[in-house]
């Protein structure tokens, strides 16, 4: 930890003029950011009408919020769909992506770098483009209100296969080669050598995947019809638009529904500080 | 490897179920309701109330009610509208008053033709006249969002004020009442966000007038209403009666809290004021103030949403059926959606119910749904146009400048070219 032991090195002087000034901006920058979930938890175990005035003190509506909550959405209905799209998603959208970007980068091809450029291209579409055409193929292969079609259309991820392609730049090619004239299949080098040696790649992709499909709006508020395919965004969002809306549940339920990212990001974090330093060094 | 394999196969298995389960449901018949609303607690229990009541008449319909934020409601109406996919539509959906003439007039054929199917003269006039076009009315009105002023009793009079003083008044005189209630009580007279024009829309409402022209052209640029209406805004918001606020919560929060002593708005803030129990008995209700131009009355309005039945649907004639039993006969339901919901509908022969009637202790007693009935009645009635929320940013942005003391006729040309833009 260089870091630590620099900060110990400099703190054992005097602090300097310096030090106590960017520590001064950190923490104030720190409150920025800190205070909306601050303001969460405190909202959360209040009623909405002591919301609305400011009150900023935890309130004893907690309970009583919980059980508002417990009647207006189906929760583990919300959260076993919202899960099941995550890991199914997330799954195949690195098994996806971290295959086109090991072929990218791994095997030689006289078109490879304009397919890949095309590829790239592709990004700069807006979805509110492609929206519309995207839900009349689901339309023609009765896919609507399915969790496939809330899937498949992200499984081949660009940003994640040009990250992928990016990481594989430092993984060694001398290793698949060694697999090879030990008589490993193209698959067999992939999932026994390149797999394992970058971890902490997967790690923080994963990170990355796992939150943008707990997170996904626009696109599932699109194809899911019925209740019963109602993902967590969506039922957060039904309860915002209302002639009174009810501030207290609405805090709750969103520490619900973010409490998971923020697991899995806390439990991965090392892995995905190393992934995005780069890995297979 | 094959072990891998095999899990991916077993995922895609899983998948392919899950996807084959959906049409099966999508095939069950045609006696299937599905509804498209949003609002939890208002516009979706009282759908549930709807289908219980139904469900006794006609117990072979199913119904699947599908609560969306409203926003959403709208994204996903005009998505499968735009595409002609039809599969995914409802069979019935809300749409919100102001956007009603949008999709009625974007999409004629997508929506039933319901002028032969109820009787129209039995719902509030300025509600049938917003969902009618081309001569053709297309939907079942519901909730109103019929305006009024809402006061604080004890301290008007504590300013020595009384009821009458608040009765038939101009929002000029309301705006004189504030200041002389502030500098006596230190309480602001109401609170307003000047970023949000929803007042200036009730101020033209009550003036029977819009945002557009009968040609359904932007019409804001050389419009007295409009000139007044924006004029008024500002002197009230400028006024130091006037409690400035940010957002919904923080408005809301200045009658709570007790610093503003009135709020005027739509019947469905009611549940909101009296969400404050502490102040029981020390309210009332007032008609809205007017513009002070000729003809403005003292009703407007300001929300308010109707339900629509689709063309596509598989079940039209019982999706009819089924909103005419309930929202055009059923009196006993609007009583029940009144007290348990606050919502009151356009549906005149159910306003002399005994929900009505109460006397409201909070209000002191006074009865005030009889009140805000006899308001809506008096609504004039307007096209809204396709465009009321484009026009009602083009306002928005204008406003800063005719705060700042700027001319209202040369903010009224920018808002007008905005709008114009906009809307191109």
């Amino acid at each position: 930890m260089p870091h630590e032991q620099l900060l110990l090195r400099r703190l054992r002087g005097r602090p300097s003029a310096g030090l106590v000034f960017s520590y001064v901006f950190i923490i104030i920058v720190a409150a920025f950011c800190l205070f909306p979930f601050l303001w969460m938890v405190i909202g959360a175990t209040n009623v909405s009408k002591d919301v609305s005035m400011g009150k900023l003190s935890l309130g004893m509506a907690l309970f009583d919020n919980f059980a508002n909550l417990n009647k207006l959405v189906n929760l583990p209905l919300v959260f076993r769909n919202t899960a099941f799209v995550t890991l199914v998603g997330t799954f195949f959208t690195l098994l996806v992506a971290s295959m086109a970007g090991y072929g990218f980068e791994m095997y030689r091809n006289r078109h490879r770098e304009r397919l890949y450029a095309f590829l790239l291209l592709t990004m700069m579409i807006p979805f509110a483009a492609v929206m519309i055409p995207l839900f009349r193929i689901f339309a023609k292969v009765q896919l609507l209100n399915s969790f496939i079609a809330v899937i498949l259309p992200s499984v081949a991820s660009v940003i994640v296969i040009f990250y992928f392609r990016q990481s594989t730049k430092s993984f060694s090619r001398e290793l698949v080669e060694a697999a090879r004239i030990d008589g490993l299949s193209e698959l067999q080098a992939f999932f026994y050598i390149y797999v394992p040696s970058m971890k902490s790649t997967y790690a923080a992709a994963a990170i990355i995947v796992f939150m943008s499909y707990w997170n996904s709006f626009l696109w599932p508020l699109i194809v899911l019809q019925t209740n019963d395919k109602k993902l967590l965004t969506l039922a957060i969002s039904s309860l915002s638009s209302s002639y009174t809306p009810d501030f207290g549940v609405i805090m709750l339920f969103i520490i619900l529904a973010t409490s998971p990212t923020l697991v899995i990001f806390f439990a991965m974090q090392r892995q995905f500080v190393a992934g995005m330093l780069g890995a297979g060094k | 490897m094959k072990k891998f394999l095999f899990v991916v196969l077993a995922l895609m298995l899983t998948l392919s179920v899950f996807a084959a389960g959906d049409k099966e449901a999508a095939a069950a018949g045609p006696q299937k309701i599905t509804i498209w609303a949003w609002d939890p607690n208002f516009n979706i229990a009282i759908m549930e109330e709807a289908k219980a009541r139904y469900q006794a008449i006609n117990p072979d319909v199913q119904f699947e009610i599908v609560d969306m934020a409203k926003a959403d409601v709208e994204q996903k109406l005009l998505i499968n509208l735009s595409s002609g996919v039809t599969d995914g539509l409802p069979d019935i959906v809300l749409i919100e008053d102001y956007n009603a003439e949008k999709y009625l007039s974007s999409y004629p054929d997508s929506f039933a033709d319901l002028s032969s199917s109820f009787d129209y003269s039995q719902f509030a006039p300025y509600k049938v006249k917003l969902m009618t076009v081309g001569g053709k009315t297309y939907g079942v009105p519901f909730d109103t969002g019929v305006a009024g002023t809402y006061y604080r009793k004890d301290i008007l009079e504590a300013a020595g004020f009384r009821a009458s003083d608040m009765e038939n008044i101009t929002w000029d005189r309301f705006i004189e009442i504030g200041e002389a209630v502030f500098a006596k009580t230190g309480v602001s007279m109401c609170a307003f966000d000047p970023t949000d024009g929803g007042l200036v829309r009730v101020m033209l409402h009550s003036a029977g007038s819009w945002y557009f022209d009968k040609n359904g052209k932007p019409f804001l640029a050389g419009n007295p209403v409009m000139e007044a209406a924006v004029a008024t805004y500002a002197k009230l918001i400028n006024s130091p009666g006037t409690m400035k606020t940010s957002g919904w919560a923080e408005w809301v929060g200045a009658i709570n809290s007790g610093k503003a002593a009135t709020i005027s708005t739509g019947v469905w803030i009611t549940g909101s004021v009296k969400a404050e129990a502490t102040q029981s008995g020390k309210w009332a209700l007032a008609p809205i103030p007017r513009l002070n131009v000729p003809g403005a009355v003292n009703a407007s309005n300001l929300g308010g949403s109707s339900w629509y039945v689709l063309n596509s649907s598989k079940a039209k004639a019982t999706a009819i059926d089924f909103l005419k039993q309930i929202y055009a006969k059923d009196n006993d339901f609007y009583q029940k959606i009144l007290v348990d919901r606050g919502a009151v509908g356009s549906f005149l022969p159910s306003q002399g119910g005994s929900a009505y009637m109460v006397a409201d202790p909070f209000f002191g007693g006074q009865k005030v749904f009889q009140n805000f009935s006899a308001y809506m009645q008096k609504i004039p009635s307007v096209e809204f146009g396709s465009y009321t929320y484009e026009a009602d940013s083009a306002i928005a942005s204008v406003l800063p400048s005719i705060y700042a003391g700027g001319s209202v006729a040369d903010a009224l040309k920018a808002a007008q070219a905005q709008l114009e833009n906009a809307i191109k």
